[in-house]
């Protein structure tokens, strides 16, 4: 499998009015042609800020400092022009992010955005060959009626139905890698179900690779092949996500799934407070070793 | 005697093309000293329930009694100290512009609880007993982490000393290492405190663990309630079965479990 | 308030409106003792300098009577910020007040006090108060009751549209559910959230009164001769242009930099108050 994604000592800080803030430690994380790998942090951990380097959307911002190898599809997106990391976006690489409904634009029709991003490939593509593009891939999301909701405003849609329209909208140009920050976290419980096993048929059935980004351990057990958890910008353990979460070897990996309250009833457990061996070396598990 | 009966209970709203049903005819009553979960996903009824408990909404129809006597529509602020609220989101439940003493001592200001020189040293006492250390009265709640503010709304809610607290979605907001340490102090509250908890919530693990009878709402309607134990060996209704279903789970046991359950055999 | 200062310092502009304020400010209070002629205030009459362009004995000129147009201008500053704080710190609790309480008890309460605060922002406000100054005597404090009128519903109107979305935040509902009562939730709970923005309103306005109070006394309606008041000098002076200009162009640019710098400042609070939400 060839390599898609490779950071290498990626490194993060922001500048403000109190100083200089550290984020981001010397992350190095990769990810395979049409592999799902997750990226298991609490908040604050530096888990979010990944997927904007990714996106090369914080390279563009004046107080943070990005540092580090960000290689993409054997280009290197830090030192590239904001340009052609302009191109990349939407194209080879598309997002979804945690609330479907606010990060579709209101004021236009759910056709006329697909239509959007569609010309981000080909600004010659017809309305009618958008469309017709756009009612296929509606149709790989399970959406009833899809001539009908390309006439819709996002705003007459259910959260769940957003969701999918987002799913679609971000695999509809086929793009090498799918960035999903926390998807489906505002949504019912078995919605995001139902959509995450949407998701995970879609992506391996086109061979697109993810990187999944989220707090939820079982949501990421679900979803994802290979797992990196990250705690206060380090990454502290990796590897295949069965070997992970049958075998954690890192103190903090140990402390998060301990946290996670079982439905079998095991009680609440004792959490330890934050402790010294949560700064423990990285613990790396071998593939195949589930 | 149950500490609080709701018996027929109903609330419609009218909206632009009809009327919308929230709560549809509910009677259920919740025992002194238990913690009742109430479970379901957004549209279910759970949050226009628990509004209505709190006096925040006046009911359509029926009527809600507790410690033996019936709530009126419009309360009174004697009838409000018994019963009180910790709310999901900890960002904007405290008021920035003032400290968390502040936040904290309001309730006990309104009902003139303890001594007015003796009160500074009560809210400090509050916020030790969640685990806070006193000096942080002074700060602002732009200070605090999620968890800490999170403890802070507990206190806020106990310094009233009420016997019966809602609490709405306490931990969703919270990231799990908190979560587990907040919810460890809920429940060890409810133990020193004898207090009763109505707890609202759409994670079904959390629910496991944490409450004694479980009320599935469902549409407005309340679909099932039992014993968490019963819940969640043997569920009844399908709604609950399939939202068993849904839970991600981390570890085996719960993949069996949950499987088992969802199949509904 | 270091931060605040490093904040305001850090943009030029704020800066200068921060100088020019502090420096009007000062002319104003210490003027008796800068003012090269400190009688010229009153009716004074020095007919040998009568109507000179500026020169090293009179920097400004002197107007038709002889008088020092720049210590009369050192005194108008007085009158103008004397009016506009009074203005202000009568017309603005006013409409905090309306405000808190149409904002947050909502209903017929809400509907009632906003119709009235409509009525009284679909009036041109200088109409208003000629309307009431042709009414009462034009004096400097019927001209304070006539800014203060047209004033205090601009107030009613933000602290209202701030208050509305407070409303709806955990906060006010948790002191609901504990049972505390109006005052406390307006005065304590919701005023304390709205300051920011009056205060960054309130400094803002005073170059807005400034320039309301001199429309009135160039119109005759205002502080009245021989007080000094930048409007009436204005009017005074405009008889004579173009070739008395220093007796309009002096005390305009006094407006002008009074307004500027205001609005320079109170444009560096927002940004001071908002970053501390």
């Amino acid at each position: 499998m060839s390599t898609l994604l490779d950071i290498q000592d990626l490194r993060l800080s922001f500048k403000g009015l109190r100083g200089i803030t550290d984020v981001l430690h010397g992350i190095s994380l990769s990810i395979a042609a049409g592999e799902r790998v997750a990226l298991v942090g609490e908040s604050g951990s530096g888990k979010s800020v990944i997927a904007r380097i990714v996106l090369g959307l914080l390279q563009e911002t004046r107080s943070a400092r990005v540092s580090g190898k960000v290689g993409f599809d054997g280009a290197e997106i830090n030192t590239m022009r904001p340009r052609d990391r302009a191109k990349l976006r939407g194209t080879e690489m598309s997002m979804i992010f945690q609330d479907p409904t606010s990060s579709l634009n209101p004021t236009f029709t759910i056709g006329n955005q697909f239509a959007e991003v569609m010309r981000r490939r080909d600004p010659k593509l017809s309305r009618a060959a958008c469309d017709a593009r756009a009612i296929e891939m509606l149709t790989e999301v399970s959406i009833p009626n899809p001539d009908r909701i390309l006439e819709n405003y996002p705003f007459q849609l259910s959260g769940g139905m957003n969701q999918r329209v987002m799913i679609a909208m971000a695999l509809v140009n086929h793009p090498k890698l799918l960035l999903a920050d926390e998807p489906g976290t505002a949504l019912d419980v078995s919605v995001q179900a139902q959509t995450l096993r949407l998701m995970h048929d879609l992506v391996e059935k086109h061979g697109t690779a993810v990187l999944f980004i989220s707090h939820n351990l079982g949501v990421v057990r679900e979803f994802a092949d290979r797992v990196y958890v990250i705690y206060r910008g380090n990454i502290v353990e990796e590897g295949p996500t069965a070997s992970v979460f049958h075998n954690p070897g890192h103190a903090y990996t140990r402390a998060l799934m301990d946290a996670v309250p079982r439905i079998t009833g095991a009680g609440l457990p004792e959490v330890p407070e934050v402790s010294d061996a949560f700064l423990a070396p990285m613990v790396r598990h071998d593939r195949g070793a589930a | 005697m149950s500490l609080l009966t709701v018996d027929n209970l109903s609330k419609s709203f009218s909206v632009a093309g009809g009327m919308v049903h929230a709560v549809r005819d509910i009677s259920f009553a919740v025992e002194r000293g238990e913690c009742l979960a109430v479970v379901g996903e957004s549209g279910s009824g759970k949050t226009t329930l628990a509004n209505m408990l709190l006096g925040i909404l006046s009911p359509t129809s029926g009527s809600i009694r507790f410690d033996g006597t019936e709530l009126p529509a419009k309360r009174r602020a004697s009838h409000r100290r018994a019963i009180q609220f910790v709310q999901q989101n900890p960002l904007s439940s405290l008021n920035a512009k003032r400290s968390i003493g502040a936040s904290v001592r309001l309730g006990l200001d309104t009902y003139q609880i303890g001594e007015r020189a003796q009160r500074w040293a009560k809210v400090e006492d509050a916020l030790e007993e969640v685990g806070l250390p006193r000096e942080m009265r002074h700060r602002a709640p732009s200070a605090l982490s999620g968890g800490q503010r999170q403890r802070v709304g507990i206190a806020r809610a106990l310094a009233c000393d009420p016997e019966l607290v809602v609490l709405d979605e306490p931990t969703s907001a919270l990231d799990v290492l908190v979560q587990a340490r907040v919810l460890r102090l809920l429940n060890d509250l409810r133990t020193r405190k004898k207090l009763t908890y109505i707890f609202i919530t759409h994670d079904l693990a959390v629910v496991r663990n944490v409450a004694d009878r479980v009320a599935v709402f469902k549409s407005g309607q309340l679909v099932e309630l039992g014993e968490t134990a019963q819940i969640f060996t043997a569920p009844k209704h399908p709604y609950t079965r399939s939202l068993i279903g849904a839970v991600p789970v981390v570890d085996d046991a719960e993949l069996d479990l949950r499987n088992r359950l969802a199949k509904g055999t | 308030m270091t931060r605040a200062l490093r904040i305001i310092a850090s943009n030029p502009l704020s800066l200068v409106g921060l100088i020019l304020v502090l420096m009007i400010v000062l002319a104003a209070t210490f003027a008796p003792w800068i003012a090269p002629f400190p009688t010229h205030n009153s009716a004074v009459i020095d007919f040998a300098f009568a109507n000179s362009a500026p020169s090293s004995r009179n920097w400004m000129g002197t107007d038709l009577v002889g008088r020092d147009i720049f210590s009369r201008i050192l005194y108008a500053f007085r009158i103008s910020l004397v009016l506009g704080v009074v203005v202000l710190i009568i017309a603005t609790p006013i409409g905090t007040i309306v405000g808190l309480l149409a904002g947050y008890l909502g209903g017929w309460t809400e509907a009632v006090l906003m119709r009235i605060v409509d009525v009284f922002l679909s009036i041109p406000p200088l109409v208003l108060a000629i309307a009431v100054l042709g009414v009462l005597e034009p004096t400097l404090t019927n001209a304070m009751i006539a800014v203060t009128v047209m004033w205090w519903p601009w107030y009613a109107r933000l602290v209202y549209s701030i208050a509305r979305s407070e409303r709806e935040e955990g906060y006010v509902l948790a002191a609901e559910v504990i049972g505390a009562s109006t005052t406390h939730i307006t005065l304590r709970e919701i005023l304390p959230n709205c300051l920011p923005a009056i205060i960054t309103k309130m400094t803002l306005d005073m170059g807005f009164v400034i320039i309301i109070a001199s429309s009135l006394s160039f119109l005759g309606l205002g502080v009245q001769p021989p007080t000094p008041d930048l409007g009436s000098m204005v009017a005074e002076g405009a008889r004579y242009l173009p070739d008395s200009w220093w007796m309009t162009v002096f005390p305009g640019l006094a407006i002008l930099l009074a307004v500027f710098g205001f609005n320079l400042l109170g444009d560096g609070l927002r940004e001071v108050l908002g970053a501390e939400e």
